[in-house]
């Protein structure tokens, strides 16, 4: 039963990965999608990085698979990365394209690593979840493909990482991303009297960021469909306001500019840039062209080292929806609160 | 001995079981149990949502507890598997071709019911229905309920979370045996990483939830990080494979899920709980804008350069004059003969000499920093983390002053947030220097972005010494 922990740190490591743990002094890119790491002990480690189906599902026959040439090339290991790439670790020198061509007969490609596009996220979505608004896996599988060529060569200004969530929830970290593309609701969630006999009224109602859900009579609810700003708080909390969307309602906003790293001009968090774009499966071209149109724009005028919120940093968002061709709208103006005062424009320092 | 029963308050399903001895002497089960009463929760056996009812038992202590069933796994009886509608999937074959690997493809080779995600894909809308987080006895959490919006596709699909292994390592010995208990309870599908930094098996029965966490657990897994819990805490991969990392990310996540895995199990604070932990300031597990609670590697003095190493890189080709300009501190500069130069006093000690050129390396006086309230939602939308501690010294084994403070500054969150208010939301509104006065710890500048501009702040009578109304 519960209450064992994790597994130990000893019985996960890899064999070369205990002898050399803590003692790393360098590491380079010998080619994409291969990562070298330099012991102080001169031993070199050669890390294989490989894509892996949107979302990271797989299926058991798959991981076998997986696995077997994990046993096959990496001593018997291997890694999950933070954007769902896996990683043989330790492959012999003479055997990486060996692997590379097996890895890329079962279609995973190798890549992902330094100034590429870095194998996208996204959360579940249409798969296993009541509050998606999109599908980002569908979307991360559509953008992939258009993307080949960026994940697997080093071609790119600097790494990119492209981030997909199906609801503003941001389980799949749109926000966190260069270009991020995140689901958005634009329906009132709809009021189940049967289902919030089961919920607690003031928690429902304090839940509203707008206040905008209100009693109405001994144990019902009404929300207000002019200040409703569609975030799903309530329907998270609470059964009653589920399900929510339409299929016309629904759709994406694109954010860029997503950052974690303090190099450059430090961590942020990605800005707005399109307000909506419809759902359109299996391929959503609308968002995947938005995203190509991004990226061309960005790899025509960045500088080396320079990632798309420090681009646009460089040049101002003036120049970015100049070059760009986006349209400017009210809605990429922020009031909610307090703190957006300070995303106006409190100079004359214009670039026209 | 009397026995305190937690149930369904419609049909009855015992949802967890405490002896009055139990409850009086462990914390843990008594927090839980407060928990439990205050909230609303849904039923794994009838599905319905509301408060639990209690019961109270007296059994005769001399015939002592009942003996324990077999557990429901060495039962030879096979799983029966739900049944799905099938039909045509032309959309999920559409995204099924492509140099990259399809996610449609894995769905179809596992039982998971492709008609939902077909159907989904098709009226552009889930099919899914609400769900919830689910009590097993004795498991506190790590399991939730998926309803289906579709019941004649599939009723629903529960599933749990199993907390992965350090730097997510999984030796193909475990992981074959989690795929045969894969196969045997759920779909056949893994869902490898969720963002959260779990592991997640989809589609198990609910009368076959309890024997599949029992198999899980014993293979060497755990289960948890359900609810307003710390949830599953990521880390980098610091020390097993990556030369620039400031502190044992790997180790620092093992001695904390020994100190804290109660509460990873054990929901009971206002709000679920991220930490994260980032070797060094590159922050690869995106911990300043995910977590609650973010323990990032720092160090102080200057970069460690290797003139040798350094000299050699240029030689080779390395773009040295883009790595000067491009400093953010603006602090190096390159000279042929004299070498790279850096300026302490302006130093960001932001790694990015290091991350571009072999030879500099970060410098030895080194620790972490606590960061607070980061978060991609919340009541106010995406925040990034605010510095909470600028550096302390993580010392293993047990890192116990890294986790002191931790846990101090979580008891504030628990004993000062109002419910459903996530760290970042709670400092939001109750002001940051207060939720400093609060932690007890002392402004220091690196804590600052800067200073304040207006003038409203509060003095108390004490602190003015007036001596003409003396």
């Amino acid at each position: 039963m519960p209450g064992i922990g994790i597994p130990s740190l000893a019985s996960s490591l890899p064999p070369i990965v205990k002898r050399n743990y803590g003692r790393w002094i360098s590491h380079e890119h010998p080619r994409p999608g291969v990562i070298k790491h330099d012991s102080e002990s001169g031993e070199a480690c050669f890390t294989v990085r490989a894509a892996m189906p949107p979302n990271a599902r797989v299926s058991t026959s798959t991981m076998r698979m997986l696995c077997g040439l994990a046993d096959e090339f990496a001593e018997g290991f291997f890694r999950v990365t933070q954007r769902n790439s896996i990683e043989f670790i330790g492959v012999p020198e003479g055997r990486i394209e060996e692997l590379i061509a097996r890895l890329a007969k079962q279609n995973f490609p190798v890549g992902g690593t330094n100034r590429s596009l870095h194998n996208t996220t996204c959360c579940t979505g249409y798969m296993h979840c009541h509050l998606a608004a999109t599908d980002p896996a569908a979307i991360m599988k559509a953008i992939s493909e258009m993307l080949h060529k960026e994940y697997t060569t080093d071609c790119l200004p600097a790494k990119l990482k492209i981030s997909g969530s199906g609801c503003i929830n941001n389980c799949g970290e749109g926000s966190c991303a260069d270009i991020g593309i995140v689901g958005i609701h634009r329906d009132l969630p709809p009021v189940n009297a049967e289902k919030l006999k089961g919920c607690e009224l003031p928690l429902v109602i304090s839940v509203c960021p707008v206040g905008a859900i209100k009693p109405k009579g001994p144990g019902m609810v009404e929300i207000d469909p002019k200040k409703c700003i569609h975030c799903p708080a309530c329907s998270v909390a609470c059964a009653a306001f589920a399900p929510i969307g339409s299929p016309d309602g629904d759709g994406v906003a694109i954010v860029v500019g997503g950052k974690a790293a303090n190099t450059g001009d430090g961590p942020a968090i990605a800005k707005m840039v399109i307000p909506y774009l419809p759902n359109n499966p299996p391929y959503f071209p609308e968002i995947t062209q938005a995203v190509r149109n991004i990226v061309d724009v960005w790899v025509a005028n960045a500088q080396p080292d320079e990632r798309i919120g420090e681009w646009i940093n460089r040049i101002g968002w003036e120049k970015f929806f100049q070059k760009a061709k986006l349209p400017m709208s009210f809605r990429l103006v922020d009031g909610y609160d307090a703190r957006s005062l300070e995303y106006a424009k409190a100079n004359v320092r214009f670039r026209w | 001995m009397e026995k305190i029963k937690l149930c369904c308050a419609k049909c009855g399903f015992t949802i967890e079981e405490y002896t009055a001895e139990e409850l009086a002497t462990v914390p843990r089960k008594e927090k839980r149990y407060k928990y439990l009463k205050a909230k609303s929760s849904i039923c794994p056996s009838c599905l319905a949502s509301g408060r639990l009812a209690e019961t109270r038992v007296t059994v005769d202590a001399a015939t002592g507890p009942a003996p324990k069933a077999a557990p429901a796994s060495s039962v030879a009886a096979p799983i029966a598997h739900e049944v799905h509608a099938e039909g045509d999937t032309p959309m999920m074959d559409a995204m099924s071709t492509g140099h990259f690997p399809s996610h449609a493809v894995e769905l179809k080779k596992t039982r998971y019911p492709a008609q939902m995600y077909e159907q989904a894909l098709q009226q552009r809308r889930t099919q899914w229905g609400y769900g919830g987080y689910v009590s097993l006895p004795g498991v506190a959490s790590g399991v939730l309920v998926r309803a289906s919006a579709r019941p004649e596709i599939t009723k629903g699909s529960n599933f749990v979370r199993i907390m992965d292994p350090c730097g997510n390592f999984f030796s193909t010995k475990s992981m074959y045996a989690l795929c045969d208990i894969a196969d045997k309870y759920a779909y056949g599908l893994l869902h490898l990483l969720s963002t959260g930094g779990d592991l997640e098996l989809l589609g198990i029965p609910t009368e076959n939830l309890k024997p599949a966490v029992e198999e899980i657990t014993a293979i060497g897994f755990d289960i948890g990080s359900t609810g307003d819990d710390y949830r599953t805490s990521e880390e980098c991969i610091g020390p097993a494979k990556c030369d620039l990392t400031l502190y044992d990310t790997l180790g620092l996540r093992e001695a904390w899920y020994k100190r804290f895995l109660d509460d990873v199990q054990y929901p009971r604070f206002p709000h679920k709980i991220k930490c994260k932990f980032s070797g060094c300031p590159n922050d690869c597990v995106r911990g300043c804008q995910k977590a609650d609670f973010f323990l990032c590697g720092v160090y102080r003095d200057a970069p460690k350069i290797n003139q040798e190493k350094v000299s050699k890189w240029v030689k080779d080709g390395g773009d040295i004059a883009t790595v000067c300009s491009r400093c953010p501190g603006k602090c190096l500069t390159w000279k042929n003969g004299d070498g790279l130069k850096v300026d302490n006093d302006s130093c960001l000690h932001c790694m990015y000499c290091s991350n571009k050129v072999p030879g500099v390396r970060p410098g030895d006086d080194r620790g972490v920093a606590i960061m607070v309230g980061g978060k991609l939602r919340g009541k106010f939308g995406p925040m990034l983390s605010k510095v909470l501690v600028p550096f302390m010294k993580a010392e293993p084994p047990d890192y116990k002053e890294v986790f002191d403070a931790l846990e101090r500054f979580t008891e504030v969150y628990d004993a000062n947030a109002r419910k459903k208010e996530r760290v970042g939301d709670f400092i939001l509104r109750i002001g940051i220097d207060e939720f400093y006065r609060l932690c007890g710890v002392e402004p220091v500048p690196q804590m600052l972005a800067q200073p304040r501009t207006n003038f409203f702040t509060h003095w108390e009578p004490e602190e003015v010494k007036d001596e003409r109304r003396l």
